[in-house]
């Protein structure tokens, strides 16, 4: 039997309130996912998790207060940053405002819905410590539904092979900050190549020193210029990851 | 002919026409792994021998004829001297980096009693000597620390609990700069005395890629113009990364030139520099990777050409040399500013 895999979009059946009478407005539903994002653009944790406990009691999905709240707030944040409104610091409050609300949120997601749409290793090269935007990256991918197996900074090359090999894992992704250790992805992606693992493990890079130019010259699959490019290239190359791999068992089938 | 001395410091005390051509410098560090092999001075022994750190320090100038040596090579000698654990890196050629960051509130810090005898002062410092022998007077000498904000920032504790009390707990950022204040001066002059020409403050954690031009002016800007204050060689202020909206700040600092890289494009830099002190020294912007490392010859000639065109009063790379850059590549950079003086 052929076994169907849907990629992309998860399909979510809310299971109804256990009296089925709670009436939820959407206004409420405005109002809280409001809350939330207020709270990750003004990197307030406490206002965050206040938010969280009231999405759960209003029996907002915890998957839509993750998206339409806290990662709309990252959203806002990430492009504020863009705009030199904010700086790394309000980053950072942001991030542990949106983690505050994920903590709380993540576990009332149901089963099915928090069923990995794919994994990824993600880590800070070797020899660089700043991981700031690489928070960023685990926040949204992981509000997206990813499995994100973090490395932390300062990751030796063959730690990402190998945790790649062991988890399992579709894609690693890259990051660093300063220029000198640029050279580390460049260790990485040749380790992949002599592993024989090219291809079959998709990269991904980027970081404030990282361009479009030195991704096609050490041969990474993809560049994400910010946290918001960056996950949803990670989605492209899964999504055809799981094409791939299905149109190979389609062959099989037919053979 | 001028000397690199004569040049250099022609354009540092603002008089610029009585430089017989723009210099070509380097202010930050000038190590790369064919200099290290043609002077047998390797990391990580050049981080702790003098005459090695010497050696590598001229290798620049010696093999390529830029306008100044420059020592150390690294940002962890002030981290050091307060306590941070670094990692040399033994068995490979790689940036001195921090093993572990120890240190979570100021009174964990050691403040040295005797800074000329801590960490590896004592070797810049001879270093500086044996350079200052050799080339007084004819090649400047630059000796360049890493300024309280960003030591403290990047080497010394925990970069993102530091960035997060400049909002959080902006008296902690405070009173870690506060009490290290003291020793980075001492550094500064202990440079001084040993015949530095020029100090470099390489503050490269304070670039609006990192904190905005307020907290820029809150953390960074009083400890720098105390620094100044109290060293009397000239000083370049070196930040890498956007610079555009704290140009002016960078100026109040008291240092004698700012330095910037290709983030901060020249043009607009002159344009804000000359609002408030027209003629004011910028060094600056070729990039260190992408041009002067990456080549090829005609591309550094472009790239030199178009900063002078835009402003630059003097050539340098925007930051470090890449260690993996050619000595080839380096001698182009420095002919592509001496033809450009001809033309």
């Amino acid at each position: 039997m052929k076994q169907i895999i849907l990629s992309g979009r998860q399909i979510v059946v809310p299971s109804p309130p256990k009296n089925g009478l709670v009436y939820m407005s959407e206004r409420t539903r405005e109002r809280v996912f409001k809350k939330l994002t207020k709270a990750v653009d003004l990197g307030d944790d406490e206002l965050a998790a206040e938010g969280a406990n009231e999405a759960l009691a209003a029996g907002i999905l915890p998957y839509d207060a993750i998206i339409h709240g806290l990662a709309e707030g990252m959203k806002l944040v990430g492009d504020k940053y863009e705009r030199k409104e904010y700086f790394l610091p309000d980053m950072l409050l942001s991030a542990d405002a949106m983690y505050a609300g994920l903590n709380i949120l993540t576990p009332h997601i149901p089963k099915d819905a928090s069923r990995s749409k794919g994994k990824i290793i993600l880590g800070v090269v070797e020899g660089d410590v700043h991981d700031i935007g690489k928070n960023i990256v685990k926040v949204m991918l992981t509000a997206s539904g990813y499995e994100v197996i973090d490395l932390g900074r300062d990751v030796p090359t063959p730690e990402f092979i190998e945790k790649a090999k062991s988890e399992g894992a579709q894609v690693i992704a890259m990051s660093t900050l300063m220029t000198p250790t640029l050279m580390s992805m460049q260790d990485v992606e040749q380790s992949l190549d002599k592993e024989g693992m090219k291809g079959k493990v998709r990269t991904i890079i980027g970081g404030g020193s990282v361009s479009e130019e030195w991704r096609e010259r050490i041969g990474s699959d993809a560049y994400g210029k910010d946290a918001t490019e960056a996950v949803s290239k990670i989605k492209t190359l899964i999504d055809t990851i799981i094409a791939t791999a299905e149109s190979m068992k389609e062959e099989d089938g037919s053979s | 002919m001028a000397s690199s001395y004569d040049r250099f410091m022609a354009v540092l005390d603002g008089r610029p026409g009585d430089a017989d051509r723009i210099p070509c410098v380097n202010t930050t560090s000038v190590a790369t792994l064919e200099f290290m092999n043609a002077y047998d001075a390797h990391w990580p022994a050049a981080h702790h021998d003098p005459e090695k750190m010497a050696k590598l320090g001229s290798a620049a100038h010696r093999l390529c004829g830029l306008d100044n040596v420059s020592v150390p090579f690294c940002m962890t000698v002030e981290a050091e001297v307060f306590g941070s654990v670094i990692d040399f890196h033994e068995d490979s050629v790689r940036w001195p980096s921090i093993r572990e960051f120890q240190i979570t509130e100021p009174s964990e810090l050691e403040i040295p009693e005797d800074v000329a005898e801590a960490g590896r002062v004592h070797v810049v410092v001879q270093a500086i000597r044996l350079l200052k022998e050799e080339f007084g007077g004819v090649v400047p000498v630059n000796a360049y620390l890493a300024p309280p904000f960003t030591s403290i920032s990047s080497y010394l504790v925990d970069s993102i609990s530091f960035l997060k009390w400049l909002r959080r707990s902006p008296e902690t950022v405070h009173e870690f700069c506060r009490v290290t204040l003291d020793t980075y001066v001492e550094i500064a002059k202990l440079y001084e005395e040993a015949g530095a020409d020029v100090i470099t403050l390489h503050e490269m954690g304070a670039s609006t890629n990192i904190i905005s031009p307020t907290h820029f002016d809150e953390f960074v800007k009083p400890y720098l113009s105390e620094i100044t204050r109290q060293v009397k060689t000239p000083t370049v202020l070196n930040i890498c990364g956007s610079t555009v909206t704290i140009l002016e700040s960078m100026m109040d600092c008291g240092v004698s030139a700012i330095a910037v890289d290709e983030r901060t494009p020249i043009r607009d830099a002159r344009r804000l520099v000359d609002g408030k002190q027209p003629g004011y020294p910028i060094i600056g912007n070729i990039p260190a990777y992408d041009v002067i490392h990456a080549g090829p010859v005609e591309r550094i000639g472009e790239a030199v050409d178009s900063a002078v065109k835009d402003g630059v009063d003097m050539v340098a790379p925007g930051c470090d040399f890449w260690l993996e850059t050619s000595t080839d590549n380096v001698k182009a950079f420095v002919d592509a500013v001496v033809k450009h003086a001809k033309t």
